[in-house]
């Protein structure tokens, strides 16, 4: 498994993920990836994302409790859990750490293409400068020795954004403050009025 | 750690000079009294106070409380030249202040000069060797560092001498869950509640730490003290509710096939159930039937 699968990301998915990230700087955050396999061309596409939790990642309670919800929901609409994305406190920080590991490895129970995507602080700084159109995240996928093995560069195991054009959007979120708005799981627990599917935050 | 009440506080202060209002003082009162990390708005805020002759010279003594304050808000933004302007005057104004050069290593740190940081706190540390802010800053540069095991070394140190901070218990639990070291997160949350028991952060986090280490004895623990933080809450804690119900599922799990003296009564499961629904009907009404799915699929058949 994994190989040369592909995978696309769709925008509001992947600009929700690193607004999160940007709302908590000085945290590690996580986040869950939700989509479905295109059995014609073997495509996985992860067309939404919910962000998790900003403090004790590793924690399993609020961590089980979220899957249940989030798998539930989503469920309902054929979706179902493809991945997880997780950014380390550190900016120069790139291993997959422990707890991000052991997530990835549940959520590849119970679906064999999971994939871990991993943010790239660098990357993600360069953007103004650099106008990059593919993502700031590294794609883990697991290989057959049950390790979370980044996708390299030559060309095995793409990820690719649906728009072209979502770090310029990203961007533009980002001189607007739009992290702010974004709502995650930890927010929930905590208020349970705050909506962790973010319904209003791309309108 | 902030309680519901004054982060409600801080945010309406926050909101009401943000839009305009006025009481930029007061939220930077409160915010140095809370301890709580806003260093983008503290620098705005504070910035425009001191750039102002007037509204300095009005706050008297309390000027350079001031400064101190947005000059290590500055550097958290990273506008270190801010801070080195800031810490000048101090300097000028107290030259011969341990706080002072505290504020300067602190600099250094920022600037990402480890070594010379180290150095600085060293020197520090030789005429002060009690100074708890400089072992702290040190613990702090380790985590930057990201050399995770000095850091612990260091808090532990620490710990011997000031086996009171509760911060720094916290700071370690912290650590160790990030390593999923959970047994030694565990032991930190006793300190704190053995130390101050009537916190319910306290049980609470040491329900979950308990809950991942797994096992029958420790989720029988987890569950007393998810038990124990819906009590000191009033009831009104939703992690603690969700933990119950969490419990009493891996519980019955684990206690399939063995005698009924383990048997877990299921009252306390479907009061937090109830409580739950109750809480989602009023407040989240839209989720309210995704939690009821979830809490059948938790409830063991009895």
């Amino acid at each position: 498994m994994g190989g040369d699968s592909r995978y696309e990301i769709a925008q509001d998915a992947y600009v929700k993920l690193i607004l999160h990230a940007l709302k908590h700087k000085a945290s590690a955050v996580n986040g869950v990836l939700l989509g479905r396999v295109f059995s014609q061309n073997d495509v996985v596409e992860i067309t939404d994302s919910v962000p998790l939790f900003h403090s004790h990642i590793g924690l399993l309670p609020p961590l089980e409790i979220s899957l249940l919800l989030i798998e539930e929901h989503y469920a309902a609409k054929g979706i179902n859990i493809v991945g997880y994305f997780h950014a380390n406190e550190r900016y120069d920080d790139y291993e997959l750490g422990g707890a991000a590991k052991n997530i990835g490895d549940h959520i590849y129970r119970y679906f064999p293409q999971a994939v871990v995507l991993l943010l790239d602080n660098k990357k993600l700084e360069a953007l103004p400068k650099s106008r990059d159109r593919s993502p700031v995240m590294q794609l883990y996928t697991r290989d057959a020795s049950k390790n979370w093995k980044p996708a390299g560069s030559d060309g095995s195991s793409q990820l690719n954004i649906r728009e072209p054009s979502a770090n310029v959007v990203l961007l533009d979120y980002i001189s607007t403050e739009k992290w702010k708005d974004v709502v995650d799981f930890d927010d929930h627990l905590d208020d349970i009025s705050k909506d962790w599917l973010n319904p209003e935050l791309f309108k | 750690m902030v309680s519901k009440t004054e982060e409600t506080q801080l945010s309406n202060l926050e909101n009401q000079v943000d839009n305009g209002g006025g009481g930029a003082w007061e939220f930077l009162c409160l915010v140095r009294k809370l301890k709580v990390r806003r260093s983008e708005k503290v620098l705005k805020h504070g910035l425009s106070i001191l750039r102002d002759p007037k509204n300095r010279s009005s706050l008297g003594p309390d000027e350079w409380t001031l400064y101190e304050q947005v000059a290590i808000a500055a550097m958290d933004c990273q506008c270190l030249n801010v801070a080195k302007d800031c810490i000048k005057v101090l300097h000028k104004k107290f030259p011969e202040s341990k706080r002072v050069g505290r504020l300067e290593a602190l600099l250094l740190e920022a600037n990402g000069s480890w070594e010379e940081a180290e150095k600085a706190y060293s020197s520090l540390l030789e005429d002060n060797p009690l100074d708890q802010a400089i072992h702290k800053r040190r613990v702090a540069m380790a985590r930057a560092q990201g050399n995770m095991s000095a850091a612990i070394e260091f808090l532990n140190k620490y710990l011997e001498t000031f086996m009171a901070d509760h911060d720094a218990w916290r700071e370690l639990a912290e650590i160790y869950v990030s390593l999923q070291m959970y047994k030694q997160a565990a032991f930190c949350y006793e300190e704190l509640i053995l130390s101050q028991p009537m916190v319910p952060q306290y049980h609470l986090a040491y329900a979950d730490v308990l809950y991942t280490l797994g096992g029958l004895e420790n989720l029988q623990t987890a569950k007393k003290y998810y038990a124990s933080t819906i009590d000191l809450t009033g009831g009104k804690n939703t992690r603690a509710l969700f933990g119950i119900c969490l419990c009493s599922s891996a519980i019955g799990q684990l206690s399939k096939g063995r005698n009924k003296d383990d048997k877990e009564s299921p009252e306390l499961q479907s009061l937090a159930a109830t409580a739950l629904e109750r809480e989602y009907k009023q407040i989240a009404p839209d989720k309210l039937s995704l939690l009821s799915t979830a809490l059948k699929s938790l409830k063991v058949s009895a």
